[in-house]
């Protein structure tokens, strides 16, 4: 069942179009993840999503609901954190989960989230006081408040460091082992890579692919490389012949075979036939990396600045 | 408890964890107590006064600072994705700063007739109704700061300068008496001084000018809707 469904919208900041033509759907329990560079579209649709920009043609339906119409009726089913969003410097913890779950009709105990986040020692603590990952931590718990269907989550671990980084995707498939529908917004290859079950990759406002992460990464049509150390001198003829091999060359030591599709498995089952044994063998895998090169002719990282 | 009211009681224990509180009302009572055992018993001018430096201080300086940071933090924007509007945030703001002011008031009224023998206010409809209408037409300029500041420290900057002139217009620097005539004329007629004057009539028991009343609502109503009209949520 899709939990959100939209379908060519198109989104303008004066005349210029951020989100152009945008269509897909989310299922129910899956972590949905939409990847960009930032200034791809992503935040703005997802705003569109959730009520909060209105979108210049197309529809948009979430929980079977119109996010700008029944705004109101939305806001009670889905929960939502955002990018480069604070609270009150003065404000306590408890506080914050305290007022947060009286918006709601059907709220979640506070008391219980504070546990399950790892917030109950921070309880009397004010939010200028709190770490970025104990922040982020906060952010989401009050997204989960109100016992959401559907939770946003827009930039999560921008700015945490990789062992806080770590500990929040943990959390977030938690969110999905209860029930919950994710729509993760990212800019981090690795992160959708560890959590997505599905990613839109954005790209200048349009969906350049929608898939898992490993049919995205498994379709680049790009060579793979293979390398090891030989401890027994042999042929390259052995390896050049076999099927998905596109060369091989020797580098000092080493062997890098380039090759596609299954090859490795055939190169070393082809050395291990010839009694070569070899030694710090390495196949370099292709990432999301490799995809969104592959899907828009365009590095990733060049397009943040 | 529903969402308004939770909201109304979390909002009330931030104001009074805000330095700016204290501030406020320590400001106008440091000017009492230093300059009041000079006033001879009876005297309303120097309570009037305090009073109109309190309502100054949360109107164009809290009430801007306050809604401009909201603004700037993200928090109207992340309510606007709860059941609860920012709306209600931005009416739960503008209450409770009214009410800070009434209360801050109200302690300089009573220090000032229990300690310095100032004379009881003469009519207390009257000082009511001066202190509803001048109050509201200096919130107004303080909304009107909130709604044009791109960020709390420029609404805070934009409050502290225009509360300086303000304060010299309205006569709360120096008598009206040592001003340029022309100054002191147009100073009668700015928010601050029209309070003051309007809150000092009524203490004093001087016949009610409602010609300042009608100023101070227009004041209220047009720069008010001015600002709700200009005012942004993100």
């Amino acid at each position: 069942m899709a939990v959100i469904e939209v379908n060519d919208l198109v989104k303008r900041y004066g005349r210029l179009p951020v989100v152009n033509e945008v269509s897909f759907s989310v299922e129910q329990g899956e972590i949905f993840g939409i990847l960009g560079p930032n200034g791809a579209g992503k935040t703005t649709t997802v705003e569109c999503a959730e009520g909060l920009r209105r979108p210049d043609s197309g529809s948009i339906k979430v929980l079977g609901l119109d996010p700008v119409r029944d705004r109101r009726e939305l806001s009670h089913q889905v929960g939502v954190q955002l990018q480069e969003s604070l609270l009150q410097e003065h404000i306590k913890v408890w506080e914050a989960l305290d007022l947060y779950a009286s918006f709601y009709r059907a709220p979640k105990d506070w008391r219980e989230l504070l546990e399950e986040w790892g917030l109950a020692d921070k309880r009397q603590a004010r939010f200028a006081t709190l770490s970025g990952g104990q922040k982020q931590r906060l952010f989401i718990a009050l997204a989960l408040v109100g016992d959401p269907k559907v939770a946003f989550l827009d930039e999560l671990t921008t700015g945490l460091d990789p062992a806080a980084r770590r500990i929040t995707w943990e959390l977030i498939k938690r969110i999905r082992a209860a029930g919950v529908t994710v729509v993760l917004v990212s800019h981090h290859m690795d992160e959708v890579e560890e959590l997505c079950d599905r990613v839109a990759v954005f790209d200048r406002g349009r969906i350049v692919a929608l898939d898992t992460p490993s049919s995205l990464i498994s379709a680049v049509d790009a060579d793979q490389h293979l390398r090891f150390r030989p401890l027994a001198p042999f042929d390259d003829a052995v390896l050049t012949g076999l099927p998905g091999v596109v060369s091989v060359t020797r580098s000092g030591n080493r062997v890098i075979v380039a090759g596609r599709g299954d090859f490795a498995t055939a190169v070393t089952s082809a050395l291990a036939r010839d009694h070569v044994p070899v030694a710090e063998l390495r196949v370099e895998q292709h990432t999301l990396d490799d995809a969104f090169l592959a899907l828009t002719g365009r590095t990733f990282d060049t397009q943040e600045t | 408890m529903t969402g308004f009211s939770k909201l109304a009681k979390v909002e009330s224990k931030l104001l009074l964890r805000d330095p700016s509180a204290i501030f406020s009302m320590a400001v106008p009572l440091f000017i009492l107590v230093i300059f009041g055992s000079g006033t001879s018993p009876g005297d309303t001018a120097l309570p009037s006064l305090s009073m109109t430096i309190a309502v100054g201080l949360v109107g164009l300086y809290m009430v801007p600072t306050t809604l401009a940071t909201y603004r700037e933090r993200g928090i109207l924007r992340r309510l606007s994705t709860t059941p609860v509007s920012p709306g209600a945030l931005l009416s739960v703001q503008l209450i409770l700063q009214l009410v800070f002011a009434l209360l801050a008031s109200a302690v300089l009224v009573a220090v000032s007739v229990v300690i310095f023998q100032a004379a009881l206010p003469a009519r207390v409809v009257a000082m009511v109704t001066a202190f509803l209408l001048g109050t509201s037409a200096i919130f107004a300029v303080g909304l009107l700061i909130a709604a044009t500041a791109a960020s709390g420290r420029a609404a805070n900057g934009i409050g502290v300068l225009l509360y300086f002139p303000l304060a010299f217009l309205g006569g709360l620097m120096q008598p009206k008496e040592a001003m340029p005539e022309l100054l002191a004329t147009i100073g009668e007629f700015t928010p601050l001084g029209l309070f003051r004057q309007a809150i000092y009539d009524a203490w004093s028991g001087a016949a009610t000018q409602s010609l300042l009343l009608a100023i101070m609502a227009v004041y209220a109503l047009v720069i008010g809707l001015v600002a709700a009209r200009i005012f942004r949520w993100e």
